[in-house]
């Protein structure tokens, strides 16, 4: 699932200085299970909003509204206010959200309420950590399962740094060590043997070397087009 | 009504999702017969609100006083609360708000205009004041005409005042004339004035609802003794004064609840002994329990399982009553049928004879009209209410097996409409279903509901009560009555996930304190389950979850009016869980704190970040909430929740530059009213150094 954090309110305030009328547009996919980009938080970020343009003596106000997903556009016809009726619409869903709307709404500015920042599990009540880094070309056969790319500071691929340091990592010591972490787990799994293998260095072009990633499947793209 | 998963479409179409409440019932609106909202009016009484709560009793039950002091409270005995410690004391809840209010602290609705036909009820008990009273509201011009010289039935003229003063009748009958209902006392329909007579005077349609007027005798020998009692004719006696002699050695010969009366009323008037005869043993007896006890604590005492054969007469005067054995009462059908051993008889030794074994119909008032009857009773359709002759209908005891006063209210009520429909030119269909009752609760959820036991009433002890007919048990005072409807789970009243809005982002089943939600496609939770404590709902990112038992925006609406009324300057909200607070203090009669506007709910489980919020953007200068300490509000965790959302609201506030003092919490609404007024205080002076 796509996590995303909130926006310093000066940023968004910022942002939102050219604009009076604003659309707090909140998704009711991923970032709402991460509480971030759900309805409840439009609400609040709606009322915050309007209090700081009162306190600040700023002519801005604030509407909110929530779609199922922003990235689908047969969703917006679910929209109970329309972006077109206001000067700029504040989408709290990911990057995606933002984009894709943006497209279909080529009049209105859409603006990134949310900093989308990976792609993670929820590993406690209220917590969310990065899992995955989606670099298009997947290691976790021979990784038992623990992303190097996504959870080693340095996306290592041939077994640890030098900064490991009694199981964290040089870059942040509250960070587990992911190298340390693979080890582990291939150990406990009986599959050590996987890291005699020397990786050949990874194909980044399925990354994003090769400009923007797109998948088509045909049986059903054939059919629409 | 909505079928199945609730959708952003269904609410639309709500005026509110108050409405939603009809989806299922609670087990005690289900089982009363009137289907008196209960919940809703236990939660009016919970929030101080007697007038509220009197007006959605007699939105339904007419007779409210009356029921409130006799009623047998069927929803009592379905109150899922059983399961969890005692039933809510709801007819006790009753009684205090109908006497509370009087006839006069409840609302009339008389329509403006009422001008449609004259219809003549006869009989002025609980069935036929109540068709009375719908016809009236409906807009028809009621006339009811009564052979006693008090109208309210058997309870004005029978029930013994000890259980049922005459006031408290009073109070129902004048409310009910309030709406344009015209009684006429002292009038016998059939002696003089007939039926056929009234169609003619310009009545439209005819009610009958005279009741069962006469009491049933055994043709044994000496039946016609004077010293033999009938039952109602002695109860209507002792109710009007006149004290009829009892002799000193009573025998009572019935075991239902009529018999009770006339053997407690025996009591009172001076008997030495007082002795019930019934053919069932202590089980079958149909008396309610409570009643055989009471009785037994003032002194009577049972003979079970005997029949009446002889009264014994000597010199004139009866010396005792020759009685058979009963070898059983029910067949294997379990319909009455008794069977005696003849060659098992006693002697018991009695003066007086009262016998109390039923009451029968006194069709009287069929002479000299076309009207059908069969075997005693009334020719009658009972999914009608018609009788043999178009434009008669009929209800109450005189057609339908004998019950209690709230059965006659429903009998009435219902014949109002089949009227109405006649009237109007229609076949008469009346639909008598009603929604799904929600399921007892399971063992898991209340282990987790908070325990306070069911109150007592006072009553006075056998000693003091058995010499006079003053009532012996004493209305409840205030403080008894808040804790007691705070008792009542409000059941059916919970949280309802909107489907399509649902992530199964799992927040709901993460914070609910009583484990409810399950997350399958989406979230379910289920309403014999759910406490409606609100605490998903405060948390839902998704805004999915909605109360039933009230609207979405009810306390944003609530705040601004609050704000409305506030007088200019510094505007404080307060937002108090009133588990523990007074009457005064939820109806707003406390002193108030000047410029703070209280306003009081269940629990502050209910409030949440956006409320917070925006209540300040509705103009308030600052927000307090006062909550109860976890372990002393009705839900748990209320308070553990209720301090993060106000700590949450206060980071908020600080990143846009306002003062997070602007929200304040005080854990002081258990503490009673200073100790809350303080708290307030304390904050208004934070929130204002600002
Ligand atoms: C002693 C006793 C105790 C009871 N205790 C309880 C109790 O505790 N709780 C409870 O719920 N129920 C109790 N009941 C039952 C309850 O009173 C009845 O179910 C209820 O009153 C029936 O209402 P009704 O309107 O059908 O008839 P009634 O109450 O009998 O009213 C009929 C009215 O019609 C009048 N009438 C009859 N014939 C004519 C005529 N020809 N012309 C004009 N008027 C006429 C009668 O005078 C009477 O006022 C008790 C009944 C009795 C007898
Ligand atoms: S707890 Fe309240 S709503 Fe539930 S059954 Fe009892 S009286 Fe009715
Ligand atoms: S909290 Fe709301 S969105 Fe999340 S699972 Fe429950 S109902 Fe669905
Ligand atoms: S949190 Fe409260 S309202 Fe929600 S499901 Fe649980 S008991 Fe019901």
């Amino acid at each position: 699932m796509i996590v995303a954090e909130r926006k310093p309110m000066d940023e968004i305030l910022e942002m939102l200085a050219p604009y009076k009328k604003v659309l707090v547009l909140a998704c009711g996919s991923c970032v709402t299970v991460c509480l971030t980009g759900g309805e409840k938080q439009a609400e609040e970020l709606a009322s915050m909003l309007n209090l700081a343009a009162r306190a600040k003596g700023l002519d801005l106000h604030a509407d909110f509204d929530c779609i199922t997903r922003q990235c689908d556009r047969e969703f917006i016809e679910n929209l109970t206010k329309q972006p077109a009726d206001y000067d700029a619409v504040l989408s709290i869903a990911c990057g995606v959200g933002v984009g894709f709307m943006s497209e279909l709404f080529p009049d209105t500015p859409f603006l990134p309420g949310l900093n989308t920042t990976f792609y993670g599990a929820n590993v406690a009540d209220g917590v969310w950590a990065e899992y995955c880094h989606g670099c298009g070309d997947c290691v976790l056969a021979w990784t038992g399962g623990i992303c190097p790319i996504a959870r080693c500071s340095k996306s290592l691929l041939n077994g640890s740094c030098g900064g490991t340091n009694q199981g964290k990592c040089e870059v942040d010591p509250d960070m587990d060590c992911a190298w340390l972490k693979i080890y582990q787990r291939l150990e406990s799994l009986g599959q050590l043997d996987n890291l005699r293998k020397l990786r050949p260095p990874k194909d980044w072009s399925k990354d994003r070397g090769k400009g923007v990633r797109r998948l088509t499947h045909k049986e059903l793209s054939e059919l629409e087009s | 009504m909505i079928d199945g998963d609730l959708t952003t479409r269904d609410l639309a179409r709500l005026k509110s999702t108050a409405e939603l409440m009809a989806r299922e019932w609670a087990p005690c609106r289900n089982g009363c017969p009137v289907h008196a909202d209960v919940r809703a009016y236990l939660q009016c009484i919970a929030e101080g609100d007697w007038r509220a709560a009197i007006d959605v009793i007699r939105e339904q039950l007419p007779f409210a006083a009356v029921c409130g002091r006799v009623c047998h409270h069927p929803c009592e005995d379905n109150c899922r609360r059983q399961d969890v410690d005692e039933r809510v004391a709801i007819r006790e809840l009753k009684r205090f708000v109908a006497e509370t209010q009087g006839a006069t602290g409840c609302t009339v609705n008389k329509p403006k205009k009422q001008d449609k036909a004259r219809v003549a009820v006869i009989g002025a008990g609980p069935a036929g004041l109540s068709a009375a009273l719908e016809l009236a509201k409906l807009g028809y011009r009621p006339t009811v005409f009564e052979k006693a010289s008090v109208a309210g039935g058997i309870p004005a003229t029978t029930i013994p005042r000890y259980r049922l003063p005459l006031e408290v009748v009073r109070i129902d009958v004048d409310w009910i004339c309030a709406h344009g209902v015209e009684i006429v006392t002292g009038v016998e329909i059939g002696k003089g004035k007939t039926i056929a007579r009234l169609r003619g005077d310009g009545f439209e349609a005819v009610v009958i609802a005279t009741g069962l007027a006469s009491s049933r005798s055994l043709p044994i020998p000496n039946a016609d003794h004077k010293d033999v009692h009938l039952v109602l004719d002695f109860l209507q006696a002792v109710s009007a004064g006149e004290a009829p002699n009892v002799g000193q050695n009573v025998l009572v010969i019935g075991g239902g609840n009529v018999a009770m009366d006339a053997a407690r009323s025996a009591v009172r008037l001076g008997a030495k002994t007082v002795r019930a005869m019934c053919l069932e043993n202590e089980e079958e007896m149909p008396a309610w329990s409570w009643e055989q006890e009471e009785a037994r604590d003032e002194g009577v005492e049972f003979i079970h399982r005997r029949g009446p054969v002889e009264i014994i007469v000597k010199d004139g005067k009866i010396v005792g009553m020759k009685a058979r054995r009963v070898t059983r009462v029910f067949n294997e059908q379990k319909k009455f049928d008794p069977q005696y051993d003849d060659s098992d008889v006693i002697d018991v030794a009695c003066d007086t004879v009262i016998f109390a074994i039923g009451q029968m119909a006194d069709l009287g008032f069929i002479e000299g009209g076309e009207l059908a009857a069969e075997r005693g009773r009334l020719t009658y359709t009972a999914a009608t209410h018609e009788t043999s002759v178009a434009g008669v209908f009929a209800c109450g005891e005189i057609v339908t097996p004998p019950g209690s006063v709230v059965e006659a209210c429903a009998s009435g009520r219902r014949c109002a409409k089949a009227v109405d429909q006649f009237l109007s030119g229609k076949s008469i269909q009346i639909d008598d279903s009603t929604p799904p009752v929600i399921d007892t609760i399971p063992e898991a959820t209340a282990e987790k509901v908070l325990k306070v036991d069911r109150v007592t009433v006072p009553t006075d002890a056998a000693e003091k009560r058995k010499t006079n007919f003053e009532q012996f048990e004493h209305t409840l005072d205030e403080a008894a009555v808040l804790r007691e409807a705070r008792r009542c789970m409000g059941c059916g009243g919970g949280a309802e996930v909107i489907v399509d809005k649902c992530a199964a982002c799992l927040t709901c089943l993460r914070v609910c304190p009583f484990d409810i939600p399950v997350v399958t496609d989406v979230a379910r939770i289920e309403s014999d389950k759910c406490q409606a404590c609100g605490i998903c709902i405060a948390e839902c990112p998704a805004n999915a979850i909605v109360p039933r038992s009230r609207a979405v925006d009810e306390l944003v609406r609530r705040t601004a009016a609050a704000l409305a009324k506030t007088p200019k300057g510094k505007k404080i909200i307060a937002y108090i869980g009133g588990f523990r607070c007074t009457a005064d203090e939820w109806m707003g009669r406390s002193e108030p704190i000047p410029g703070v506007a209280e306003l009081y709910h269940a629990s502050t489980s209910r409030l949440g970040v956006p409320e917070l919020l925006h209540a300040l953007e509705a103009g308030a200068d600052g927000v307090v909430v006062v909550s109860c300490p976890d372990g002393t509000d009705r839900y748990p965790t209320t308070a553990t929740r209720t301090k993060k959302r106000v700590e949450q609201a206060r980071e908020l506030l600080g990143e846009i530059g306002l003062s997070p003092e602007k929200v304040q919490l005080a854990e002081t609404a258990d503490k009673g009213r200073d100790a809350v007024r303080e708290a307030i205080r304390e904050a208004v002076v934070k929130i204002t150094e600002e």
